[in-house]
């Protein structure tokens, strides 16, 4: 449903340095640096898929939002959304997508929700019938029924969070793009809007591409991410698949009696692995997914351990990693 | 077409009720204009205690062309002014970008939307003014002149619209564009004069280049001298011509819109 080739947008940015006489300067003589928002991006999203756009602030996941969805032209690169070139601004294909901004706000602040959903039935053609067994449906499952006729600037972000995405799915957009849209929101309220896109797309089957800083959102959503570096895809693929290719080790945590943690060679546990923690008979090691086994017989043989366990780090960690420049290890 | 004629009844119910809403700003709105009104119909008054021919045109014609610009203005305020105030608004801040990816034309959307109910009453008293201008007019106006002047006027708005434009559009460039909309309601006062005080040259260019003079001075002229196929097929070809030039500005802009950071 969208297919994205070696898109690529550069913005050319006035560089002015601080001070009124730089000020005046800049009046007659400018200085200009082309900033690689998106330097190159191919991938694809296919039907009932949601994926995660993930990267740090800057990183170009918006930019990569407003060309998919023809706001933005690209300087060099394809796209085809639904078959359509998104920025022909197509009727038949914007009749279709459909974006949300957790941090901009669509719906006409001095209107009820109800009004504004009239006027966007008017603008999508949406057939009355199924207007209004689409506003009951949504609204029903957002528990907004009560709100529909109070005036959008009157309402609290969570209740005003929610009628934007009413208002974004009310035609039934087969691609929706989500630019944050549980930010700022309250955990009740991010839960909330977790389980009704989860819920849409089950009833759906749309293609979306989700772009959050919230790891839960990630989690709970997305099976396939994408981390986005400095404008360059560095990951595309399952979510839970990150963890064995960016970190081929487990965490090992160990808890003994406090006498016994005394007694511990310091230099045997870095024989056995990275000690990432060891405090108040707890001791957490950062140790080779094939050496794991082994290392957790050998410690229960040579300690009297009251518990042990072994996990996977926090994908929110990897992630991190990623995004801050680590490489995917040479395996 | 219908479509867009369904739409803009949406727009006008719910510009009414809004503005309802703010019943100091609906008034004061009111009195600001027919402050204006009364000091454009001075201004002349005042000139013509000084001489009995301005630009060909004696004072009751001088009047019937003062009242058909206040027409066309208020007609601009209300239909047209509102939306155009937001739009630098919404291209700095980035909410141009919802108008963006609608199935509808983005210039109606933007260009439409909110229709300024509170000077709806200045439409009524501008009408009014007109017709009072039209009444006292000593001369016998033949109806096809009439219809001709009116149709004209508000082709006139039409391109008060369509100018403005060119001088708001830049915004997505220059992200800054007070200057250029000062600029643009200075020179509209040239449109605000007959058209014959004007020397051959800036005529000309009144007419061609800038055609500020095309929307309520050559109407006038429609009325007084009849619908001449010369001035009527000028006004109606120059407007369109601007507006279709506007239209092409407008998506040509929108290539290089780079919205704003979330």
């Amino acid at each position: 449903m969208i297919e994205v080739k070696n898109l690529r947008k550069v913005f050319r940015i006035h560089q002015k340095p601080p001070g009124l006489l730089a000020s005046i300067r800049s009046l007659f003589h400018r200085q200009y640096v082309d900033k690689v928002a998106v330097a190159g991006a191919d991938f694809s999203v296919g039907e009932g898929e949601i994926v995660g756009m993930i990267g740090a602030n800057g990183a170009g996941k918006t930019t990569l939002v407003k060309m998919l969805s023809g706001i933005v032209h690209p300087t060099s690169g394809e796209a085809r959304v639904l078959g359509y070139n998104p920025w022909e601004k197509h009727n038949d294909l914007r009749r279709q997508i459909s974006l949300i901004m957790g941090q901009k706000a669509q719906l006409w602040w001095d209107l009820p929700g109800a009004d504004c959903f009239e006027l966007l039935r008017e603008i999508y053609q949406i057939p009355r019938p199924e207007y209004e067994s689409n506003l009951k449906r949504l609204t029903e499952m957002l528990q907004v029924e009560d709100e529909l006729n109070t005036q959008i600037r009157r309402l609290s972000l969570g209740e005003r969070m929610k009628m934007e995405l009413i208002a974004a799915l009310l035609h039934s957009p087969r691609v929706v793009y989500l630019d944050e849209p549980t930010i700022g929101l309250d955990i009740t309220t991010q839960k909330a809007v977790r389980d009704f896109l989860l819920s849409y797309r089950q009833d759906h089957a749309p293609a979306m591409i989700l772009t959050s800083h919230y790891m839960e959102d990630i989690e709970r959503l997305c099976e396939r991410i994408i981390i986005i570096r400095e404008g360059e895809l560095v990951y595309d693929g399952n979510l839970q698949r990150v963890i064995h290719e960016y970190a081929p080790y487990k965490q090992l945590t160990v808890h003994l009696n406090r006498a016994e943690t005394a007694a511990v060679d310091k230099d045997y546990l870095d024989r056995i692995g990275e000690v990432m923690e060891e405090q108040a008979g707890t001791i957490v090691l950062r140790i080779p997914r094939n050496q794991v086994t082994s290392a957790a017989a050998e410690i229960l043989r040579k300690f009297s351990v009251q518990d042990l366990s072994i996990a996977d780090p926090e994908i929110s960690e990897i992630i991190e990693l990623i995004m801050g420049g680590k490489e995917k290890p040479q395996t | 077409m219908i479509r867009y004629l369904r739409l803009y009844r949406q727009f006008l119910s719910f510009s009414f009720s809004k503005s309802l809403e703010y019943r100091l700003d609906f008034w004061f709105r009111i009195i600001m204009d027919c402050i204006f009104y009364v000091v454009e119909i001075a201004f002349f008054m005042v000139i013509y205690q000084h001489t009995e021919i301005l630009g060909e045109w004696n004072f009751d014609q001088t009047l019937v062309f003062v009242c058909g610009f206040l027409l066309v203005d208020a007609i601009h305020m209300t239909v047209f002014s509102n939306n155009l105030w937001w739009l630098p608004i919404y291209v700095n801040k980035g909410d141009l970008d919802y108008y963006l990816v609608r199935p509808v034309s983005s210039l109606f959307f933007l260009s439409l939307r909110d229709f300024a109910a509170n000077s709806f009453l200045n439409l009524v008293i501008a009408s009014g003014l007109l017709g009072w201008s039209l009444m006292r007019y000593p001369e016998p106006i033949p109806t096809t002149n009439l219809l001709w002047y009116l149709f004209l006027l508000l082709n006139g708005a039409l391109l008060h619209y369509t100018l403005q434009m060119f001088f708001l559009i830049p915004v997505i460039w220059l992200h800054s564009n007070r200057g250029l909309t000062n600029a643009f309601f200075s020179t509209t006062k040239l449109g605000e004069r007959p058209d014959k005080i004007y020397p051959k040259w800036t005529r000309r260019i009144l007419l061609f280049v800038f055609p500020l003079l095309l929307m309520a001075a050559i109407p006038a002229r429609v009325l007084f001298e009849g619908p001449s196929l010369e001035l009527v097929a000028l006004t109606l070809g120059i407007s369109a011509v601007f507006f279709l030039l506007m239209v092409s500005f407008w998506n040509f802009a929108l290539r290089h819109y780079s919205s704003a950071s979330s």
